[in-house]
């Protein structure tokens, strides 16, 4: 097992160095329009003598590979960098917007693995039944829907609609993370559920077509001729099989979604990792958007490599390497 | 002695889109207690719906017992209710299965897996049906129980996990053990074993056998009474010696023809039976086995022969089964065939 560990930590150097080297292609001069120093000074013409030191600062004099190696070099020590923008070093923006992005990750698995292993556990057992036609339907509307779209329907309806039709009285909010209106918990509904709405239906899927494999195999059979009750023998013998896969799928996505969700936030106006992406992108504030990028890349390596071993913890038949009988 | 299990014109089928499949189609027998029953045939010949319909483990909706009595002790199993059945099942009648590897729930322990119906028809604790699981794993000869026990299914092998599967029926001490094809997915070398571990815990435990197999050297060796069937029905149903020995189905003579000897010092030929078995969908008209029958007739193909007792006090399928001229038993064959 450890083993194991420390040769996937090694693996993740390589797709490190590719992702870095793609970010700092893509800012080569050329590549993408933007003056760095423009974007930092503004639209105003500034003295040579400023523009020199700006320059310096950043090391935009290097040529692009120095750049690079001076970059990685301080991202080793634990430095992103400096905001062009803000004047803030990236490390202690993404400090700030971290915890609001992983509440939002939070609601939002809850939503998934609630709604998602309910549906579909009864769309298994109940197979062709009303039901498990409302989800199948459901769930392949929700998976083609684009996130931002839902989003924005949800808005629309739970905010305003709903507040003109019941005269203000019944509503929900719509942007930010906190109002004097209603408690925080009340906005982190509408953007949970957004998130939180291609993977619950996936879940669903993944759960129902899971299950009903399960349930047709020879161990199930055993189970019944033991004499327990179909319940027991859904729930203790087809369940537990059925559950690991969809708990890889629900371990990866909570890494995606602690990554930022980039249209969920936008959408909602949710100070997070996501929008401050979305953000810098638009001002071509690189140092933000490459530090984004790499701890999004860090944190959904580090989300697989423990999801990958509590497959171990799940299926007593998967021992990795190291400790093999 | 009354029969511990009575079955009388027990018929199940199955739906699909092709059709209706006749599984079991009209099959009773009867089983003593302490005894063994063996039940020979092809594959889809039926014998493993038979053992689930009496189970009523069928698979429903596409899989229904159309007719018919399966009477335990006298009572009728498929009028139960759901909760009788439950209480009968893995209690009463106990199941093993043809693939020891995947019938054992590959994420639970198997100490657990064995304790599972004891805990649930003798009411034990989990720590007791644990302890009474090394027992039986012991019994069934496990080297180290108590530690196997706590071990997955993956980490026995093919033989053990028969055994422990062995041990699981055998929890709480049924009156009636069905082993279906129990020694089919095992080394050849593990197949005597596993038999002998059956027949030892009969011996010790009294339990009556119900054994399915397509393999009539197991039954030879073991069976009381044999049942051969063929698209569902019985062919050929009685004491084993007689059935063997005085065999009157042309079927019966086919399994046994296409059977190894090691009774003589002569290199016999195997012959095996022409043709495949049939589907049963279209299960041919009269009697099912006569477009492979090398001595089949008009009446072979327009009427069903009824199963009757012959001399012997053995039942058997054939129209010509009363006909002494068709039952000079082993030294039938050549000069027949020619005659055709």
């Amino acid at each position: 097992m450890l083993k194991y560990t420390v040769r996937r930590i090694f693996q993740m150097i390589p797709v490190f160095i590719g992702v870095t080297l793609i970010l700092f292609i893509l800012r080569a001069p050329g590549v993408l329009p933007g003056d760095p120093v423009r974007m930092i000074t503004g639209e105003r013409a500034i003295p040579d003598a400023l523009r020199e030191q700006i320059v310096k600062k950043h090391a935009l004099d290097q040529p692009l590979h120095r750049q690079y190696v001076i970059y990685i070099g301080n991202l080793l020590q634990g430095d992103l960098g400096e905001s062009y923008q803000r004047g803030r070093p990236v490390l202690d923006i993404f400090a700030d917007k971290f915890p609001n992005t992983l509440r939002l990750a939070f609601a939002g698995i809850i939503v998934e693995i609630i709604i998602g292993l309910t549906a579909g556990i009864i769309s298994a057992v109940r197979q062709y039944s009303f039901l498990d036609v409302l989800v199948t339907l459901s769930t392949s509307i929700l998976v083609s829907v684009p996130v931002f779209w839902l989003g924005m329907l949800f808005q629309i309806f739970f905010g305003i609609k709903l507040k003109e039709w019941t005269g203000g009285a019944v509503h929900l909010p719509i942007s930010q993370m906190s109002s004097a209106e209603f408690p925080d918990w009340a906005h982190l509904i509408l953007p949970a559920i957004t998130l939180a709405s291609v993977s619950t239906a996936y879940v669903a899927r993944i759960m129902r077509s899971q299950m009903l494999e399960a349930m047709g195999q020879d161990y199930i059979r055993t189970a019944l001729a033991k004499g327990l009750t179909r319940r027991a023998v859904t729930f203790r013998h087809g369940l537990k099989n059925a559950l690991i896969p969809v708990v890889t799928f629900v371990g990866i996505d909570f890494g995606v979604m602690m990554g930022g969700a980039i249209l969920t936030e936008t959408v909602f106006s949710w100070p997070g990792v996501g929008r401050e992406i979305f953000l810098a992108v638009g001002q071509r504030d690189w140092p933000i958007v490459m530090g984004g990028v790499i701890i999004i890349v860090f944190l959904v390596m580090i989300i697989n490599l423990i999801v990958d071993l509590s497959y171990a913890l799940l299926d007593p038949r998967i021992r990795y390497g190291g400790d093999a009988e | 002695m009354p029969a511990l299990l009575e079955v009388r014109g027990l018929s199940t089928r199955f739906t699909t889109r092709d059709g209706i499949v006749k599984a079991v189609d009209g099959v009773s027998f009867a089983l003593e207690p302490g005894k063994t029953l063996g039940v020979v045939g092809e594959s889809g010949s039926g014998k493993s719906v038979t053992a689930l319909s009496m189970m009523r483990l069928v698979a429903e909706p596409q899989g229904k017992i159309v007719g018919g009595e399966v009477l335990f002790k006298g009572a009728d199993v498929l009028k139960m209710s759901e909760r009788e059945v439950r209480d009968m099942r893995g209690n009463r009648i106990a199941m093993i299965f043809q693939d020891p590897m995947t019938s054992l729930n590959p994420v639970f322990r198997v100490g657990r897996q064995i304790g599972e119906s004891l805990i649930l028809h003798k009411g034990m604790s989990r720590k007791d049906a644990f302890d009474r699981a090394v027992q039986l794993l012991d019994m069934v000869g496990i080297p180290n129980a108590r530690d196997r026990a706590k071990d997955y299914p993956h980490q026995f092998s093919g033989g053990m996990r028969q055994r422990a599967m062995i041990a699981m029926a055998l929890a709480c001490d049924p009156d009636i053990l069905i082993a279906d094809e129990p020694t089919t997915a095992l080394d050849v070398t593990i197949q005597a074993q596993i038999l002998e571990l059956i027949m030892e815990m009969q011996e010790r435990t009294g339990t009556a056998i119900i054994i399915i197999t397509h393999d009539l050297g197991v039954v030879a060796d073991i069976a009381n009474d044999v049942m051969v069937m063929y698209a569902g029905r019985q062919v050929e149903y009685g004491e084993s010696r007689h059935v063997f020995g005085d065999s009157l189905h042309p079927y019966t003579w086919g399994l046994l023809d296409s059977l190894p000897r090691h009774d003589s010092d002569e290199k016999g030929e195997l012959v095996p039976i022409e043709g495949q078995p049939p589907s049963l969908i279209n299960v041919p008209y009269g009697c099912a086995f006569h477009p492979r029958c090398p001595y089949a007739e008009e009446i072979c193909r327009s009427e069903v022969p009824p199963l009757l007792a012959t001399d012997t006090g053995h039942l058997s399928a054939c129209h010509f089964s009363a006909d002494p001229a068709f039952r000079r038993g082993m030294d039938r064959d050549q000069e027949r065939v020619a005659l055709k």
